[in-house]
């Protein structure tokens, strides 16, 4: 999982283009949206993107957004979930 | 129309107003490509990092012009483009492409759009007025210009004109495949010496402040403009330009010449230039800049610096008249596509 996590970041930080930011700067339970990392309704859908061309996870349920992108953690978690499954 | 602010962004350093061509950048190579300013100035980082290069230095040029002239927000904004943001579209599709028309970045798409640069300066100034890009090929400038004329005369107080190009793989391949640029490369400042066949590419964005009024920003008048799309003639319709606007050859103090460096393009400037124009100045420009087809902005960019700054630098001069600057003639020119603008001094 930690390795994960860790890829995680650095994808996160390129399909962002977070250029003010190092992966590692990235807490893993940090919240991404709002006060957080700060990202909005675009991030979003670049994570969505980020999440089938990386992972082949295809978010089927949009109401599960808030809760699968809420930290780095959850998002790993989720990607662990379904990969497996 | 009165040009009462500039902002340029170009291979050369002119992003600061304050200084007019006074280091020049030398480049051995047929595509030039634009020097950048720190763009952190102008936009937060959330903005920053959704900005491809072209969209930067596009929009910065326009909030640069815009505080040149003291304005927040301008009653309108048109620019022109001859390529626009070709470069993201292509990118967009070919994502969609290799991802067999799944889910690709949204971002690529939204910056993507021919009108990105002109509604992200619209965005950034709170300007809810008119707002339009137009793509006229090598007359891209002129039709935002026409444009600016109307919205004047229909009581508009001041239109943020510009362009914006980018060399991309698509428009830098389009003219190697017509050989229509340099094969060997070349340094830019000895382009005129060379007696070459072929272009040296360019890139830039050069927005204007043009408004109704003089005021204490002022560079210059632009009397009045003409597109021509012939080769023949040239030299009557040139005149015929003059003396609609009142001028008689004597009267133009300096011509500035879009001459690019390609003998065939360039031999109709040695010509005119000696039959008409034999006691005025002669300029050039697109050693500078390199040449596409937006480049004529950053001849008025340097006119409106003349006019400014009451000097002409080295650099631009190919035959130097000793005249005061009063009435600047620019006569642009690719292959058939011909410009005339006169300038004024206020």
């Amino acid at each position: 999982m930690e390795e994960l996590i860790a890829t995680l970041k650095t994808q996160i930080v390129e399909q962002l283009n977070l250029q003010h930011l190092k992966a590692e700067e990235i807490g893993t339970d940090q919240p991404l949206f709002g006060e957080g990392l700060g990202l909005d309704s675009i991030d979003a859908l670049e994570l969505i993107v980020l999440l089938q061309q990386k992972y082949g996870i295809k978010l089927a349920d949009p109401t599960e957004g808030p809760k699968v992108f809420q930290t780095v953690r959850s998002m790993a978690e989720y990607i662990s979930s379904h990969k497996a499954a | 129309m009165y040009i009462n602010g500039i902002g340029c962004i170009s291979p050369q350093p002119t992003f600061n107003n304050q200084v007019f061509l006074e280091e020049i950048k030398e480049y051995n190579t047929n595509r030039i490509y634009c020097v950048d300013t720190d763009y952190s100035k102008f936009f937060d980082v959330t903005a920053l990092r959704r900005m491809s290069r072209i969209v930067k230095y596009g929009t910065a040029a326009g909030l640069i012009a815009l505080n040149d002239a003291g304005i927040k927000t301008p009653d309108a904004i048109s620019t022109g483009t001859g390529y626009g943001l070709l470069e993201l579209s292509q990118r967009f599709l070919r994502d969609f492409i290799s991802t067999n028309e799944g889910v690709v970045s949204p971002t690529s798409f939204i910056q993507s759009t021919h009108n990105t640069v002109s509604s992200n300066i619209a965005l950034l100034t709170a300007c809810h007025g008119h707002n339009n890009t137009f793509s006229q090929k090598w007359f891209s400038l002129e039709s935002a210009l026409y444009d600016a004329q109307f919205l004047l005369k229909e009581g508009k107080q001041n239109v943020l004109v510009g362009t914006y190009e980018e060399i991309g793989e698509f428009n830098y391949a389009s003219l190697m495949q017509t050989n229509d640029l340099q094969a060997e490369p070349c340094s830019n400042l000895a382009m005129f010496s060379q007696n070459n066949d072929g272009v040296i590419v360019g890139e830039g964005a050069a927005y204007f402040l043009m408004a109704h009024e003089q005021n204490t920003t002022t560079y210059c008048k632009l009397k009045a403009f003409k597109t021509a799309h012939n080769n023949e003639n040239i030299e009557i319709l040139l005149q015929e330009f003059l003396a609609k606007n009142n001028l008689r050859n004597a009267d133009v103090d300096v011509v500035m010449n879009g001459m690019n460096g390609d003998k065939s393009n360039d031999a109709v400037f040695n010509t005119i230039n000696k039959n008409l124009f034999e006691d005025a100045t002669q300029l050039a420009y697109k050693h500078l800049c390199g040449e596409h087809m937006t480049a004529v902005s950053f001849a008025i960019y340097a006119i409106a610096q003349i006019f400014k700054q009451q000097q002409i630098p080295s650099t631009l001069v190919l035959k130097n008249a000793e005249r005061e600057s009063n009435v600047i003639l620019l006569h642009n020119k690719y292959k058939s596509y011909h410009s005339f603008f006169i300038f004024e001094k206020c």
